[in-house]
């Protein structure tokens, strides 16, 4: 709430900021528009942007850095023996911070005197039954060096945050003062304001950029962690999976070759299923349809793309599973055994086509749609049939765009999870039987990570390993769609 | 040989190739060519003119149905080519426009090479016996559309490439290497220099002996210089039609005669 009412107040600076730089800047034309450099508007939102930028930004930083240097700080004054056997100094710390806020909070609804906060000989099993009693979440009693520590936390918090209201308000002010003094009939406000907006713009797309690179970051140090842990040939050319969840270190096999076998074989079958028709179903849609048809099917075919992929898998273990083994399985129409369960690489590749024919037709129908009716005419004039102009023209202009669809889908289907857990089985195997069940990569990645893991085991870690395999695999894959594009359009434009 | 020619000249000029009956055509609720009749004469260079706006370009459409293409397009009366209804169910429409070639008024060259874009009628309609054949056709074609010495070093080289005059006249080589019997070029040298402009007018009057030809054109002394026949267009109605002399020196209508005089349009 506090922090809320410190926004309010810069916000309310920067407004009569605005109002004044803009009275200021009308009187200094001496009240006719004409004689001043910019609209009157700009030298307003000068002072404004003046006196808000920089006020938000030392109150984000200070948001931030604040509770990391009190926690170290508090930390380091933390004597050895207030950490137990089996705990460790982090789980102290958000101990202590939990006191701090609940002493905080209680105080304030009237549960506990505030008396008892500037004594430091307090009766701490007193203060942990009011504590409990506002509803604070105090997990174990508490004991004397938490106490202290809570203490120190929340009078350096306190004070912390006191200083923030006087610096940021103060920011603004000064802000708001520098860009007053600016405002004058000859003053380019109009350039300073663009000038900032296009900062401003860069800031937004730096965000963006910095936390895919902390993403990234984590993804890496994790995978070295887990290195460090495990061999790397293991991982890479281990053909077995086979971990273990006793914690009986060094016994687990966890070769990423049976994983990823399992992604690309069901990846393939399911663009196997979904660039065929897909790309038919665009051609159609968008060359032969009427425009009623069009306007009915078309939104029809979306559906499908909007249905969660969690009852794509249920479809897949309950209908298309039982289905493939009645005609493949034993005693099935073919009388052929092949599939012995309804869980195989063909029961989720075919529901996962089914999930990305949508994703390829629709993208594709725009790319068709976009290529210029002035050479479907060009082709007709010279008296090409249909199909013949779709194949020869319309098909080659759109290829780009259709390649970069196929691989978008590919990612897509690399990257899925719900429906291989359900329709392709948990087994890791290495076949070439896609009537067998196999798993993919983010399927482990989930069953790794499910259940209680130890976050410093390599069978926890190897999650971000495979993560960052699947990562660099999709990666791999948008840049070379990007490269196909390039290429044809350097040819074609 | 020559003279031969002239002989069936003389004879063919009255056969009629293309005859237009009470032509209607609408966009949707506007009514863009109204009543037009008109006789298109086989071996014989007819020209389109009119202000922007009148026509031209829609009418020609109509001459090889291209104007099915466009939803909102409506056909009325009857277009018979050598006396058969066009718009008829029978015809076959990409029959049709085999025979009824189109030079588009913006220049659409397929993103293809060079040497495909010009091989694309003749292989669809299977004109080439082998490729020598095709390559035969290939270069005659860019000869005739006057660009075969600028284009003969990269004829691998997307057509898209080209500049605007140069892919202009790609595509009436293109349109010429099917071999139609009547061509329609939608103002063919918009965008082309004076030089080129003169090789493809030479071009028009060479494909005179064996087909007809109409070309839509701004351009009154190309209209003289290329034309025996001009019909004059203003607001989709078909103003005056007859010989290009007559049209220019002594037009009946003071439409036309406040047209080509540049006082309208
Ligand atoms: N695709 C279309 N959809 C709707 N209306 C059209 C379409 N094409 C042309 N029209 C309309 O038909 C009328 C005739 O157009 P047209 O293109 O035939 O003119 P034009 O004589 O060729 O003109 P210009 O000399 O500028 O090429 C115009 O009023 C135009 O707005
Ligand atoms: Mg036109």
């Amino acid at each position: 709430m506090p922090i809320l009412w410190l926004i309010c107040a810069v916000l309310i600076i920067a407004a009569i900021g605005f109002v004044i730089g803009r009275t200021r800047a009308i009187s200094s034309g001496q009240g006719d528009i004409r004689n001043l450099h910019s609209l009157p508007s700009y030298y307003g939102w000068n002072v404004a942007l003046k006196s808000m930028v920089p006020a938000f930004f030392v109150l984000i930083v200070w948001l931030i850095a604040q509770p990391l240097i009190i926690s170290s700080v508090v930390s380091s004054n933390l004597p050895e023996t207030a950490i137990p056997e089996g705990s460790s100094a982090g789980l102290i710390m958000s101990e202590v911070q939990r006191t701090s806020n609940g002493v905080s909070a209680a105080v304030i609804s009237g549960d506990l005197d505030s008396a008892v906060l500037a004594d430091s000989a307090a009766d701490l099993s007193a203060v942990t039954e009011a504590l409990k009693n506002a509803g604070q979440i105090v997990t174990t009693e508490l004991t004397q060096p938490i106490w202290d520590a809570a203490l120190s936390y929340r009078s350096m918090s306190n004070a912390g945050t006191t200083a923030m209201w006087v610096v940021v308000i103060a920011l603004a002010i000064a802000g708001a003062v520098w860009g007053l003094r600016q405002t004058n009939a000859d003053f380019r406000a109009r350039n300073t304001v663009e000038t900032s907006i296009r900062y401003m713009l860069i800031a937004a797309a730096s965000i963006a950029i910095l936390t895919t690179v902390g993403i990234v970051l984590s993804l890496v140090f994790n995978t070295i962690e887990f290195f460090r842990l495990y061999p790397i040939t293991h991982f890479f050319f281990g053909t077995e999976w086979a971990p273990s969840f006793s914690g009986r270190g060094g016994s687990s096999e966890l070769g990423i070759l049976p994983l990823l076998w399992g992604t690309l074989y069901i990846s393939v079958v399911a663009l196997a299923v979904a660039v065929p028709i897909g790309l038919f179903a665009a051609i159609y849609l968008s060359e032969y349809a009427s425009k009623s048809v069009r306007s009915v099917a078309k939104p029809l075919l979306e559906v499908l793309a909007g249905i969660p992929t969690i009852v794509y898998g249920l479809f897949a273990l309950l209908t298309v599973g039982p289905l493939l083994v009645s005609v493949f399985g034993e005693g099935g129409y073919l009388g052929v055994d092949w599939q012995g369960g309804g869980r195989a690489v063909m029961t989720a590749g075919i529901v996962m086509g089914i999930m990305l024919i949508p994703f390829v037709s629709s993208l594709s129908d725009d790319i068709i749609n976009a290529v210029p009716q002035s050479l479907r005419d060009g082709s007709y004039g010279l008296g090409a049939t249909q199909s013949e102009t779709i194949k020869q023209v319309v098909l080659p202009a759109a290829l780009p765009g259709i390649v970069g669809a196929v691989l978008l889908a590919a990612s897509r289907a690399i990257g899925e999870t719900m429906i291989v857990v359900l329709g392709a089985g948990a087994a890791a195997r290495l076949s070439l039987n896609p009537f067998e069940a196999m798993t993919t990569v983010t399927a482990k990645i989930v069953s790794q990570l499910t259940g209680d893991s130890d976050f410093s085991s390599p069978e926890a870690l190897v999650a971000f390993a495979l993560g960052m395999t699947l990562f660099i695999l999709t990666l791999g894959l948008n840049i070379f769609a990007l490269y196909i594009v390039n290429k044809y359009r350097e040819q074609y434009d | 040989m020559n003279d031969m020619r002239l002989i069936d000249r003389a004879v063919d000029m009255k056969d009629i190739k293309i005859a237009a009956r009470d032509v209607q055509v609408y966009y949707g609720d506007n009514h863009a060519i109204k009543d037009v009749n008109v006789d298109i004469a086989d071996k014989t260079v007819t020209a389109f003119i009119g202000p922007s706006g009148c026509g031209k370009s829609t009418f020609l459409r109509s001459l090889n149905r291209m104007n099915d293409t466009i939803d909102i397009c409506r056909v009325e009366g009857n277009i018979l080519l050598d006396g058969e209804d066009i718009y008829d169910k029978q015809v076959d429409p990409v029959q049709l426009r085999a025979k009824v070639g189109m030079v588009f008024q913006k220049p659409n060259p397929f993103p293809k090479s060079i040497y495909d874009n010009v091989a694309y009628g003749p292989r669809i309609h299977g004109l080439a016996k082998n490729k020598a054949d095709l390559d035969e056709i290939v270069e005659k074609a860019l000869r005739r559309g006057a660009i075969w010495d600028e284009v003969k070093d990269r004829l691998d080289k997307p057509g898209t490439g080209l500049s605007g005059g140069q892919q202009q006249r790609l595509c009436i080589a293109r349109a010429v290497a099917t071999e139609p019997e009547v061509l329609l070029m939608d103002e063919p040298c918009s965008a082309l220099d004076p030089i080129a402009t003169a090789q493809v007018e030479e071009l028009i009057d060479e494909l005179r002996e064996n087909y007809s030809v109409v070309i839509v054109t701004h351009s009154m002394q190309q209209a003289a210089r290329v034309s025996q026949k001009t019909a004059f267009f203003h607001l989709g109605n078909l103003v005056e039609y007859g010989e290009t002399g007559q049209i220019f020196t002594n037009p009946v209508d003071p439409r036309t005669e406040s047209y080509i005089t540049g006082r309208i349009g």
